[in-house]
């Protein structure tokens, strides 16, 4: 098993109370986030699949079935179940394809509960949310199978994905879908830039339901995420400074710096 | 404790030992079941808090030398011998969601063809496909005999398993038509994609390579060789912008961990 090393203990506290201090914070004041394209296109994406009569496809991608479910799924889950909020306005049919069995309980019930906050609990379908299987390719067939069978008019793939990215995104791109993705898999996002409208990259996934709810926790963890941010890069610095100026003056420093880091 | 509680099972208390899971399970559901919805979420919220607390407590706290068979230089704290049961627990909830996919699953196939709707073809070989493979995987298991084997392994290794090679296939002909469209020269931004593409598909390939051999080994002008160019690309810049990416990612991850274990997720999934 591993083990907090000396640096983390006290890292991972300190950026912890930086998240939740500003959590607190949003609470009694406002803040406001920068606009981000990707997401101000879900309206756009929602509005032309309802404009055209085609319902929306939406995934969380495949997160680690070992581990059970992830963080990264459950913020996907989290955007997706804001865009179902959003499509519910029109009555736009949103089909989610789950991959890990472990999410389909959750993902009922976070759509149901989508529904039943726009007051449209009837636009709730338990065949919307289909699990198709948790093997990789069978997914990735699955879910490109759906895409042309439903003829989709939006697709969103939000979450961890791999070699099964291209797939999906790519017969999107062939119905003629506006497509939206957001990862935080550095090695897919060039697939999604070359397939998608839209990509979300990197840490804009996890300001997206911050900038979709406009929810004080979300906008306070946002804030907080951003003065972690901001110690991490003081650290980065003073730290290549430290070992770049000992090893000038032929200082153990830098190797010290660097035991204290690894 | 633990480690006699999962010690394995033989011969009549080995279906006793099951039979009294799903009797347990069957009543915990109950349980959970009749619980009222305002019982519910601090319920989820109290189990999902203590999860993570023995988790954070576990990674945290100081560790000495616990030498364990097989690994004599294991390092961990009293809480490290409840991580295996732990991920045993684990793995049977995996195991009963999986139950839960394949009711799901049935469900949706077997309305479609019970209704006679559009795609009963694919449900009512969804069906055949699912039981030949449970039969035959549970024959195999139970009867190993060559005919059992073989027609096992003719649907699993001569069929499933080609089908999803031939899925993984299919990436390298999407790759053309999407770098197809990526590389178009329309804005400043796709040109330079495309010249950095270039660049590092030439540093890639021998023949790439052999249109700067010709530059000096050392100095100034073997900066310029393709497959220098590449490695400062592949290693400087973009590792830089990668890096910086997985920094915001591990951040985004604490911040949605934290919201989560401590119940201060507003907004989302079953919160209102």
């Amino acid at each position: 098993m591993e083990h907090a090393s000396p640096l983390v203990r006290i890292m991972v506290p300190l950026f912890s109370t930086c998240i939740v201090v500003m959590i607190q914070t949003a609470r009694w004041k406002q803040i406001k986030i920068r606009r981000i394209h990707g997401l101000t296109a879900i309206e756009e994406a929602i509005g032309r699949a309802t404009e055209m009569g085609r319902p929306m496809v939406c995934t969380t991608g495949l997160g680690t079935a070992r581990a059970g479910i992830e963080i990264v799924t459950l913020q996907a889950l989290s955007i997706i179940t804001y865009i179902v909020r959003s499509s519910a306005k029109f009555a736009t049919k949103a089909v989610l394809p789950v991959f890990d069995p472990q999410m389909l309980p959750v993902t009922q019930e976070a759509v149901r509960e989508a529904y039943n906050l726009e007051g449209r609990p009837d636009l709730y379908n338990t065949e919307d949310i289909r699990f198709l299987t948790n093997n990789q390719f069978s997914y990735a067939a699955a879910v490109a199978g759906l895409i042309w069978r439903e003829k989709a008019g939006a697709t969103f793939m939000f979450g961890n994905y791999y070699a099964e990215s291209l797939i999906i995104a790519e017969s999107g791109n062939q119905v003629g879908a506006i497509q939206i993705a957001g990862t935080p898999a550095t090695m897919q996002i060039p697939f999604f830039i070359a397939t998608c409208d839209y990509v979300i990259i990197g840490d804009e996934f996890y300001a997206a339901s911050a900038y979709l709810s406009k929810e004080p926790t979300a906008l306070g963890s946002l804030v907080g995420q951003d003065i972690a941010k901001g110690l991490l890069l003081i650290i980065v610095i003073l730290g290549s400074a430290a070992i770049t100026f000992s090893q000038m003056a032929g200082s153990s420093l830098g190797k010290t710096i660097l035991d204290l880091f690894s | 404790m633990f480690s006699n509680l999962f010690h394995p099972l033989h011969g009549s208390s080995w279906y006793i030992a099951i039979l009294g899971c799903f009797a347990l399970a069957g009543i915990l559901i109950a349980i959970l079941q009749s619980l009222p919805h305002a019982l519910r979420r601090p319920l989820i919220r109290i189990v999902t808090f203590l999860g993570g607390l023995y988790y954070a407590v576990e990674y945290f706290w100081p560790t000495h030398s616990m030498p364990i068979p097989g690994s004599p230089k294991h390092m961990g704290n009293f809480l490290t011998p409840f991580i295996s049961p732990a991920a045993n627990m684990l793995s049977v909830i995996a195991g009963w969601t999986i139950g839960l996919g394949t009711i799901n699953l049935c469900q949706i196939h077997g309305k479609r063809l019970l209704h006679a709707k559009e795609g009963k073809l694919n449900s009512l070989v969804f069906f055949i496909a699912m039981i030949a493979m449970f039969t035959l995987a549970v024959l195999k298991q139970a009867h190993p005999n060559l005919i059992n084997k073989n027609l096992y392994m003719l649907l699993f290794e001569g069929l499933y398993q080609a089908l999803d090679s031939t899925m993984f296939a299919l990436v390298a002909f999407f790759l053309v038509s999407a770098s197809y469209r990526a590389f178009r020269v329309r804005t400043g931004e796709a040109t330079l994609l495309m010249v950095i593409a270039m660049v590092v598909m030439l540093g890639q390939i021998a023949l790439g390579q052999q249109l700067t051999i010709h530059l000096p080994d050392h100095g100034f002008w073997h900066n310029f060789r393709v497959e220098i160019i590449r490695d400062w690309i592949l290693t400087k810049a973009s590792s830089a912008s990668v890096r910086a990416i997985a920094f915001g990612i591990g951040i985004g991850n604490l911040a949605v961990a934290l919201r989560v274990w401590l119940g201060l997720e507003r907004g989302a999934f079953f919160d209102s």
